[in-house]
């Protein structure tokens, strides 16, 4: 019984330390700079921002 | 016949990189996505016998199996192990390996892992229809079953985290946050309220306590934050717009990290717990209102000017839906852990209807919304029918809506008439069933959605109606894209 409960709080302070951690690191690392660069990350030439890359089946030529 | 992507080499070596990516997932992905969808299947069988037991307690009356304390618990388990983590599990892991642009990690063990889950819930269900299950909502299944959710889920948080860490891209985007966020907060809440619970490390009030702490963490750090990430993906890549306010996404995160884990102990309102651990969960409850505040802005907005293209595509038809739930459903459980609120409204069918605007409208919806846009990339196949999509769709939206909007109208006059002591308790029955009957056709509706759902997914697996280069998939044609590989090797070789 100790020792589950010691096991939680471990975990639970682990889990805090690596959430400060974690949040440091991103400020650090520049996660935060950038924003608008940072938005754009999904794009890239080949799935461009303007472009649609989802239809329907029936939506375009070619398809049943 | 396949081509080549058109347009310079630059763009045509990122969707090759891309289809790479979406190959290396096609296995452990398909697994996770094709069990939610057989367990949503059993979820929808076990909630219509529920809900018709409601209304007409007869009903399947002769079968201890099948009675109502048994098979309401199954149907919930189903719902949040079979469908919701198993579907949270497949689009997380795609989604991460695109958005980290690494090959997934290790797919033989994430596809034996996903065996192992289903093992688990197969076990479960039976042991509660067996009558071996507890009264804890959401942990009903009994310990011995917990290896086989715990294990899987530190097999998905050690690929999550490898991911992360061989990555190939500059930048963490907001969805990446989320996704290895629930990874972490979800093995920790398990395990967590397994050993506090079956191991007797708490009892009585504390235990009740636990369970919603876990209960509502469950939803709100596991499921949640693998919606919100979906969501954050697919509406700017479907409509080709980035998310309108990445400062807003950011401390959406953050801001869902810090406050959802208070906010359990609401759904203990009323009951004799220290006051004081009741106010820290009405205060987390509101303040939940800045995540989710910051995420209807920053999807409406990113959808302003855009919205024709519901009209086009599934994906973002059901992402959007899912979308203004998650806002609606959120803003009404944030005012309903008040307790003024909960005077009205606690032990009423309110919280059955919140629930499903919830678990339903906003993270089901997202999940079809995201098995719409994987399957075909996986599978390299096209949508067979989009009047299949279609039904599925209204079969949802209405059932969910008119569930969600019946069941809340009824539970909020249900708690006036019981807190009026001039009214005798026969009476509010008598006022609820008919939005119970409503409960039921509204159940209905939804399971013939799923139906549609599964057939459809039946013939995108089965290459029915095969199709390489249907609308979804003008830019993933793979044989084409394999020799535009070897024919780009080749050119490096003579080059060095």
């Amino acid at each position: 019984m100790f020792l589950i409960s010691m096991i939680i709080w471990a975990t639970a302070l682990l889990a805090a330390v690596m959430t400060v951690w974690a949040l440091t690191w991103a400020i650090k690392r520049g996660e935060f700079r950038n924003l608008r660069k940072g938005a754009a990350s999904i794009f890239d030439a080949g799935e461009p921002i303007g472009r649609q890359t989802d239809y329907f089946p029936s939506a375009r030529k070619g398809s049943r | 016949m396949t081509q080549v992507p058109e347009g310079p080499a630059e763009s045509r070596l990122e969707q090759i990189s891309r289809i790479l990516i979406d190959d290396s997932s096609r296995v452990p992905v398909l697994i996770w996505f094709t069990s939610s969808v057989v367990w949503l299947l059993l979820g929808s069988l076990a909630a219509m016998i529920s809900s018709l037991k409601l209304h007409n307690p007869d009903f399947l009356g002769g079968i201890e199996w099948l009675t109502f304390g048994r098979i309401r618990p199954v149907h919930l388990d189903i719902v949040f192990f079979g469908w919701s983590s198993m579907a949270a599990v497949g689009a997380l892991l795609w989604l991460q390996a695109r958005l980290c642009h690494v090959r997934l990690p290790w797919p033989l063990l994430l596809s034996g892992l996903a065996i192992v889950w289903n093992v688990g819930v197969v076990v479960g269900s039976v042991a509660v229809l067996a009558g071996h299950g507890s009264s804890i909502e959401y942990l009903e299944f009994p310990a011995y079953c917990a290896p086989f959710f715990a294990v899987p889920a530190l097999g998905v948080l050690a690929a999550n985290i490898k991911m992360y860490l061989t990555k190939n891209s500059e930048h963490t985007y907001v969805s990446q946050w989320y996704l290895l966020a629930a990874t972490v907060w979800l093995p920790v809440l398990y395990v967590t309220a397994m050993l506090c619970t079956y191991f007797g490390l708490v009892q009585g009030v504390s235990q009740a306590i636990t369970n919603w702490w876990f209960g509502h963490n469950a939803l709100g750090l596991w499921v949640t934050p693998i919606a919100v990430a979906t969501a954050y993906y697919l509406i700017p890549k479907v409509t080709g717009r980035p998310v309108h306010s990445y400062h807003l996404s950011l401390l959406g995160f953050w801001t869902l990290a810090i406050f959802y884990n208070w906010a359990g102990t609401h759904h203990l309102t009323g009951g004799p717990l220290p006051a004081w651990t009741i106010t820290v969960g009405v205060v987390g409850s509101m303040m939940m209102f800045i995540p989710v505040i910051t995420v209807a802005i920053n999807h409406h907005m990113t959808m302003r000017g855009v919205f024709h293209m519901l009209k086009t595509s599934p994906t973002l038809r059901f992402t959007v839906f899912g979308s203004v739930m998650y806002t609606v459903a959120s803003f009404q459980g944030s005012l309903e852990a008040l307790r003024s609120h909960q005077e009205i409204t606690h032990f009423t069918q309110y919280t059955i209807g919140h629930a499903h605007l919830g678990l339903y409208g906003f993270f089901s919806m997202i999940m079809f919304g995201a098995m719409y846009y994987i399957f075909p990339r996986v599978t390299n196949n096209e949508w067979s029918s989009a009047r299949l999509i279609k039904v599925h769709f209204w079969g949802s939206a209405i059932g969910v809506l008119s569930y969600g909007i019946g069941l809340c109208w009824a539970g909020w006059w249900q708690g006036v008439m019981m807190n009026d002591p001039s009214i005798p308790f026969l009476q509010t029955v008598e006022y609820v069933k008919p939005y119970l009957i409503l409960r039921s056709v509204s159940g209905m509706g939804m399971t013939i959605a799923h139906i549609a759902f599964a057939i459809s997914v039946w013939r995108i697996l089965s290459r029915h109606h095969f199709v390489m280069s249907g609308p979804t998939l003008f830019t993933t044609q793979r044989p084409a894209w394999k020799e535009f590989v070897n024919e780009q090797n080749e050119r490096e070789e003579m080059a060095q």
